[in-house]
């Protein structure tokens, strides 16, 4: 008996370190914002959540930020799947593209802004190519559907990669198997493929989706005249000093990505 | 048919690969390019300009010093704290070992500006905005779960046998550690250690909620330059950048399958 106490505490007080680390560097803070958008004061609590939800610009500031994150997620499902369908096939190639993939993932989002920026700015190489072609130059920079575009780039990697991870396990003799039974390429992909890929791709695309709805860096840089959530609480406390409203925000922010992870794992449980 | 198809398949292929490779050419291109920008697909006169520029203005070598410090005292913070952690959770039987890997990583799949608020809020009562430690220790938020995460599973894939072996032929535990098991893990605490310096490294949300004129970092200055619309320098200072996320990009390739790294890796 003594001695499983005494074994017990060597492993408490080893795990000891990161967990009181985690503690004070995540929990407490996260405890603070909690507490700073909480108006003692006056004569509601909860009086800074009431304005920023019931404002108009409150709801627009979600509204644009969930629009951004569906946008990104549909376009990032559309090309995962058509690239895993080709992917996997293993043409000539297919680790180069695996790895180019990969890029958005390990470059920083701050990079990746800049360049984003630059390639499809008014003068950069799109916009050659499309004036090339019909002489009007496009707008992308600063628009909602250019936002949505970089968030793909950025983002769409994670629904590749949870869901090819899971296509692949798949066993071949299933597609044969709807082969012989005289099912068209079109049906096996409709009835078999698909439903079969259903739980890693949505997976996925939560992922992304948490991934879009709090993305910082790019639509501070990219974002001009819209601000998506993680933007507008950076503004509002860091530079207007409203620190109250900017903690309500990050604290609705916090909130509705736990729900978006607990789904996620879930889903996730699910498919093992 | 078949060919039509396949051409399809090659174009999008193509297409896809621009998609995603231009935005990095564009960027190195403008670092070098002179008078350049809207006319042509390529400059006509090529110049180090903006690197001298990035040196000489935007004085990029200090702010690189900086950023060294920084990225060296988090992961210095990180393995120290993260080792005894990691070793427990991989080599000692812990009930719920599932509920602390999820509290563990938690940091990383919360959008770091929700508890970067939190941190600058105490960071500035504990007088550690604009001092290295406290940018440090903000990033050791987002290193030290990952540092956890890849020590973890270096530690499990320990054969426990070695350990005996090492034990019956007569070695001491501390020759043990030293002779057996560090060599073992070497690799593991490499690959944290990387992955530790390119988070720290390229850290933007966390140390702009803490810096002030002395720990500028790069991302930071790249967010300045890009704002104060010199381009050119700010493609100069992200080839700067670019550099160690690209080691690590081979290193990834080298030594791991992308499919398995995708829980909790980028930090927004």
């Amino acid at each position: 008996m003594k001695n499983i106490t005494k074994q017990s505490l060597v492993t408490f007080s080893l795990l000891s370190p990161g967990l009181v680390v985690i503690g004070c560097l995540f929990f407490y803070p996260l405890f603070v914002i909690i507490r700073n958008s909480l108006a003692f004061g006056e004569e509601q609590v909860f009086y800074h959540y009431i304005e920023f939800l019931s404002s108009s610009n409150g709801l627009y500031v979600i509204g644009l930020t969930c629009l951004l994150a569906f946008g990104a997620t549909f376009l990032s499902i559309c090309l995962s799947i058509v690239l895993i369908l080709i992917l996997r096939r293993k043409p000539l190639g297919h680790t180069f593209f695996k790895t180019l993939i990969l890029a958005p993932i390990a470059i920083p989002g701050l990079i990746c802004a800049l360049g984003l920026l630059l390639f499809w700015d008014k003068n950069g190489w799109i916009n050659l190519l499309v004036q090339s072609l019909t002489n009007h130059p496009i707008q992308v920079n600063y628009t909602i559907p250019g936002l949505i575009i970089f968030y793909t780039w950025l983002f769409f990697p994670y629904t590749f990669l949870i869901t090819s991870s899971q296509i692949e396990s798949l066993e071949k003799s299933i597609e044969e198997a709807a082969e012989v039974v005289g099912a068209n390429r079109w049906q096996i992909l409709r009835y078999i493929l698909l439903p079969l890929v259903k739980p890693g791709l949505l997976a996925g695309s939560i992922m992304t989706f948490m991934l879009c709805f709090g993305a910082f860096s790019v639509p501070l840089i990219c974002g001009g005249d819209y601000r998506p959530l993680s933007v507008t609480i950076y503004t509002t406390s860091a530079i207007f000093n409203r620190w109250d409203e900017g903690s309500a925000m990050a604290v609705v922010m916090a909130l509705v990505q736990i729900l978006f992870l607990i789904s996620y794992i879930r889903i996730m449980r699910r498919t093992r | 048919m078949r060919y039509t198809k396949k051409i399809l398949i090659i174009t999008f292929l193509l297409c896809f690969a621009i998609f995603i490779i231009s935005p990095f050419l564009i960027i190195v291109v403008t670092s070098f390019a002179k008078g350049w920008f809207g006319k042509q697909w390529l400059p006509q006169e090529w110049t180090f300009d903006w690197y001298h520029w990035a040196f000489q203005v935007a004085n990029v070598g200090a702010i690189l010093k900086n950023s060294l410090i920084i990225a060296a005292l988090a992961i210095g913070m990180s393995l120290f704290i993260g080792l005894s952690t990691a070793w427990a959770i991989a080599r000692r039987p812990i009930p719920g070992k599932e509920i602390l890997y999820s509290i563990i990583l938690l940091p990383r799949m919360i959008p770091p500006i929700t508890y970067a608020l939190g941190i600058s809020n105490i960071f500035y009562r504990l007088n550690l905005i604009d001092t290295h430690l406290g940018v440090a220790l903000a990033h050791v938020t987002l290193c030290l779960p990952f540092g956890i995460l890849i020590l973890s599973s270096t530690f499990e894939g320990l054969d426990q046998r070695l350990i005996e072996a090492a034990e019956v032929c007569g070695a001491s535990r501390w020759r043990t550690f030293f002779h057996v098991i560090l060599p073992l893990v070497m690799p593991g605490i490499l690959a944290a250690i990387i992955f530790t310096f390119t988070t720290s490294y390229n850290e933007f949300t966390l140390t702009i909620m803490t810096y002030g004129p002395h720990t500028v970092t790069l991302p930071v200055k790249t967010y300045l330059v890009i704002g104060d619309g010199y381009w050119e320098v700010a493609s100069a200072i992200s080839s700067i950048l670019l550099i160690p996320s690209l080691i690590v990009l081979i290193v990834i390739l080298r030594s791991l399958k992308p499919e398995k790294i995708v829980g909790g890796f980028k930090g927004i």
